[in-house]
């Protein structure tokens, strides 16, 4: 145990994702050495982030006003929509340049094995915006885990009803990798989702 | 610290620091493993979809403090086709969940591990039948030892007059050991559940849309009950 003020902030960096008792010891012992003003900025970015950022309300990605700047954006395809588990897959989806549409995000997968269902994701939202933004295609990019699967079939079967193309990125041998390295899994889907050339 | 080989069958993982996982699996000789596998959730990690749930592999284990470290691994099934279906899906993590509850690390488990690969060779092999689950459950209960009595009275052992059920009484019961909270089943539930019970998880008898509903009901409850847990699964597992 530490004197009181360090050790409520060991207890609160403790609780950051990945980071263990011995790492937040560390982090609040060199925040104890450095400058007054950097500490001030550290905790200013920690609250003005959490004041000023919220969610798109047609896409759910993160923002700081009413829409996000791709739902915002005229250049942008409407009629595609790439549905992701969480915001931060967005900025992934978009380093590749090679989508032009919106996005929706689910706020998670569903999980067959712990018990979490549908509806505690933002499907109802999106067969919604389905129904009213003339969107022809729904792109689904969940991860390739079993979560990632049964969100994308769930997907599937709730958007089919509504008459539009549902896609799913296909998943395969990593680029750059050696053949012999593929595990069956891969490389099953790999086969069944070949290409003619 | 020494290396040690053994094989099992992933239940599930989660995420542990950057990029590894803690993977679970269930040994038959040495019961659930929890084991770390380094830089899986990278795509380029040589693991692979190697330890994705529900896989059955062979492994190398380095042991020393704390928690084990996978690495190598060789998968002996994969059972891929179940992971296209919704259905088949979700039956599959509800018998890993169930397997899970029932298992405990260092302890041998044998019988339950060949019963979640039947269970998964069944998935695997073809659209889900509609009792499966049940017989599944029923066979859960059998492993850790709280099997219903079905088609005899859990007091007496008659086989007359056994219309009644309880939870906590272990099963059937005749009117003579009937207890406060013992309900009636409808008739001939009790003989369908133990039809399913005997059966062989790929090869179960035909099904009865009148039945399959409140079978699994029962079965559902009269494991929580014992376990003393919701499997959370089933709660989702309605499609
Ligand atoms: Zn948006
Ligand atoms: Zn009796």
């Amino acid at each position: 145990m530490f004197e009181p003020p360090i050790q409520r902030l060991i207890d609160e960096l403790a609780r950051l994702p990945g980071i263990g008792r011995k790492s937040a010891q560390r982090l609040a012992f060199h925040l104890l050495t450095v400058e007054e003003e950097d500490a001030r900025r550290l905790s200013r970015a920690i609250l003005e982030m959490r004041e000023q950022v919220r969610l798109c309300r047609r896409c759910f990605n993160v923002t700081d006003s009413d829409e996000c700047s791709i739902c915002r954006d005229l250049r942008r395809d409407a009629t595609l929509v790439c549905v992701v588990e969480r915001p931060q897959d967005i900025v992934v989806v978009e380093r590749s340049r090679e989508f032009r549409g919106r996005y929706h995000v689910l706020g998670g997968a569903v999980s067959p094995i712990e018990g979490i269902g549908p509806e505690r994701l933002r499907f109802r939202e999106l067969v919604e915006r389905v129904r009213t933004e003339g969107i022809t295609e729904v792109i689904i990019a969940t991860n390739p885990s079993v979560e990632g699967d049964a969100t994308a079939l769930y997907l599937a079967k709730v958007l089919k009803p509504e008459g539009v193309k549902v896609t799913r990125l296909a998943s395969g041998l990593p680029v750059g990798g050696d053949l012999d390295y593929a595990d069956e899994l891969t490389l099953g889907r790999a086969l069944v989702g070949r290409q003619e050339m | 610290m020494a290396l040690r080989n053994d094989q099992g069958i992933v239940l599930r993982s989660y995420p542990f620091g950057e990029a590894d996982r803690v993977v679970v699996l269930l040994s038959p000789s040495h019961g659930k493993i929890r084991a770390v596998a380094k830089g899986v959730r990278k795509t380029t990690s040589r693991f692979g979809g190697r330890l994705e749930p529900f896989t059955q592999v062979d492994l190398v284990l380095y042991e020393g403090r704390g928690l084990g470290i996978i690495t190598q691994v060789s998968v002996i099934e994969a059972f891929p086709h179940l992971r296209g279906d919704l259905e088949r899906l979700l039956a599959a993590g509800t018998m890993a969940e169930v397997i899970d509850a029932v298992t405990e690390e260092g302890e041998g488990s044998a019988r339950a591990f060949l019963l979640l690969h039947r269970g998964l060779h069944a998935l695997e092999a073809g659209p889900r039948h509609p009792d499966l689950m049940t017989a599944f459950l029923l066979k859960v209960a059998d492993v850790v030892g709280v099997a219903p009595a079905l088609d005899e009275c859990a007091g007496c052992g008659t086989r007359e007059g056994v219309t009644r059920f309880s939870f906590a009484a272990g099963g059937a019961l005749c009117p003579r050991c009937r207890t406060p909270a013992a309900v009636a089943l409808r008739a001939g539930l009790t003989a369908y559940l133990a039809r399913l019970a005997a059966a062989d998880l790929s090869d179960l008898p035909p099904p009865d849309p009148s039945f399959s509903g409140e079978a699994m009901g029962v079965t559902r409850r009269f494991l929580e009950y014992h376990l003393d847990r919701r499997l959370e699964s089933l709660a989702s597992a309605d499609v």
